[in-house]
């Protein structure tokens, strides 16, 4: 039986999820916009109307265009990095080997571990003084000086970097998973007879079979990287220097060490948009059938 | 040589994942000069749970008292783990009861019924969690602060549900579409109403997939940080994530003791993980596609 009736009161089983949901997205948003068009200072009892005053603020400053320097390097490099290893473990995930359950359930923890151990485990690896990695090293006789993992800028940026993809890939890996697991097995085998080598194969059955994927993934993961905070932040508070303040952390600095809402609101709200544009764009690359409803 | 390849990057992937665990695991249970000796000697100590007992009891470990320790410092900072934890997962227990019970009807309405806005509504929960919470901080402040719930676990209970409800929504649907209609064509026909098709089949039917979904929900909540920092408030309702990213910045921890903390901090979401593959993303990705 398919009904093509519409059914009655859908919303007593939406509600419930739609109205907090809805609550916590829409009114913080229009909040944030809100403040970023005034003049909000702490100490300050009046809160004037300034127009972009704060947009304009926020642009011409120095920290704020290194910040987006800094987060769109951070989403470009992190975002092909986590999608690539992704591909590698799930590629390693679908073919027979021992202990291959065990592995599976292993390979989410660095996904689902709280960001905030995942960066005292990675200080502990990492740190320049004290750290297991430079101890190592050392030892084996490889390095003859300790290496600033987080002190140097360069260093402190590919440090971050690796740490954030290690707490990215398996989510990549679940959904290429799913995506290789569709592929129909009888393309491979005609290929085979025609003689096509392993890059060929990839290049025309593998890679357009999971390009949507690839696609979601690209975008999904770039705004990920652009909106993290809690990793980053507490590896290198941002440091050395501004090497690796992203946008996120930016936005904190305005508000609450520089005691300014209206410019970290505009600096929220910017953020806001460009989240927007990334979803808007996730929703045109996502199959269908995944939207379709029913 | 095929085979021993795949073996080999299985080993190494293995390594990768639970490695910086496992290495937390053994610095907890030697001293710190163990792992600073030079040239190492890192078996020669004795295994020691003295962090361990510090954590829970507060009696400062013998070997902090000996000279030569590299980091002979110790802070009381640790001893708040136990009771982060015990914090974290009952805010997280309670985010799984809500993402359960209202999770699931209303992934069930976007499985099974069909109205209006359906795809609008869908889309609306789905891509809420992709603006990013981070700029939304204050504005979650000033709504907590106004229901008067600020550093109550019932602000984190309300705010880690609508955090995670998107993800409990997409899954549950996703899963509620696999049961095959005819079951519930048949009672509909036989006169049961929607509500009692929910309850007495699609519910018993999928108990575990909505029981596991529910897991990942408290897994996620367990997890978070940000949120947990700014409504927390004082010592005594802090979650785990906020002890832990404390004791990260902090100086006076040895590595023994922070590494004792994050064993026991990670317990609830390794003890948990498999049921979440198994149950949740095994059971998303189609059964039996392999690659040889």
């Amino acid at each position: 039986m398919t009904t093509r009736t519409y059914d009655r009161y859908p919303m007593a089983w939406l509600l419930p999820v739609l109205v907090p949901v809805l609550l916590f997205t829409l009114y913080p948003v229009a909040q944030v916009l809100y403040t970023s068009l005034h003049q909000v200072i702490v100490i300050m009892p009046v809160e004037p109307f300034v127009g972009l005053e704060n947009y304009r603020q926020v642009v011409l400053s120095p920290g704020f265009r290194e910040a987006l320097v800094n987060s769109v390097v951070f989403a470009l490099v992190t975002a092909p990095l986590t999608i690539i290893i992704g591909f590698g473990v799930a590629r390693l995930l679908l073919m027979r080997f021992f202990g291959r359950g065990l592995l599976r359930a292993v390979v989410i923890l660095p996904w689902v571990l709280p960001g905030a151990i995942s960066a005292v485990v990675w200080m502990w690896i990492l740190h320049p003084s004290w750290g297991i990695l430079n101890l190592g090293l050392y030892h084996l006789g490889i390095i003859d000086r300790y290496i600033p993992w987080l002190t140097d800028p360069q260093l402190a940026r590919l440090s971050v970097v690796l740490a954030f993809v290690w707490t990215q890939f398996p989510f990549a890996s679940i959904l290429l998973m799913a995506a290789l697991g569709g592929i129909d097995r009888g393309l491979y085998e005609a290929a085979l007879v025609d003689g096509a080598n392993a890059w060929q194969r990839f290049r025309f059955i593998t890679f357009p079979s999971i390009k949507p994927v690839v696609v979601v993934l690209a975008i999904y993961q770039s705004l990920v990287a652009l909106t993290s905070y809690d990793l980053v932040y507490a590896l290198t508070a941002g440091g050395p220097g501004t090497a690796t303040t992203l946008l996120s952390f930016q936005i904190w600095k305005e508000s609450f060490s520089m005691m300014n809402f209206g410019t970290g609101s505009a600096v929220g709200f910017i953020l806001v948009i460009l989240s927007l544009a990334f979803m808007a764009a996730i929703i045109k690359a996502l199959p269908a059938a995944i939207i379709r409803s029913g | 040589m095929r085979r021993l390849l795949v073996h080999l990057a299985a080993l190494l992937l293995f390594l990768l994942c639970a490695g910086p665990i496992g290495l937390s695991l053994f610095a907890s249970v030697v001293p710190d000069q163990a792992i600073f000796s030079f040239p190492p000697n890192w078996f020669g100590y004795s295994a020691t749970s003295d962090n361990y007992r510090y954590i829970f009891t507060g009696r400062i470990p013998a070997t902090y008292l000996t000279a030569g320790a590299n980091r002979n410092m110790i802070s009381d900072a640790a001893r708040q783990v136990p009771a982060g934890m015990l914090n974290s997962m009952l805010v997280a227990l309670g985010v799984m009861a809500v993402n359960i019970i209202l999770g699931a009807p209303a992934a069930y309405a976007f499985a099974r019924l069909r109205f209006r806005g359906q795809t609008a509504t869908f889309l609306a929960i789905v891509m809420s969690r992709l603006v990013p919470a981070v700029a939304l901080i204050t504005p979650f402040y000033l709504l907590i602060q106004a229901m008067q719930l600020l550093g109550t676990k019932a602000a984190l209970i309300i705010v880690h549900s609508v955090l995670t409800l998107p993800f409990t929504v997409l899954i549950l649907t996703i899963f509620f579409r696999r049961i095959p209609r005819d079951i519930e064509d048949a009672a509909l026909l036989d006169g049961c109403s929607r509500t009692q098709v929910f309850l007495r089949i699609v519910l018993p039917l999928s108990r575990t997939s909505i029981f596991a979904t529910g897991i990942f929900a408290f897994i996620l909540s367990y997890a978070e940080f940000l949120f947990a920092l700014v409504l927390s408030g004082d010592a005594a309702n802090r979650p785990l994530s906020v002890v832990m990213a404390a004791l990260a910045r902090n100086t006076d921890v040895s590595w023994g003791l922070l590494n004792a903390s994050v064993c026991l901090a990670v317990i609830p979401t390794v003890a948990l993980i498999g049921i979440v593959w198994r149950f949740v993303v095994e059971a998303l990705l189609e059964r039996g596609a392999e690659f040889s």
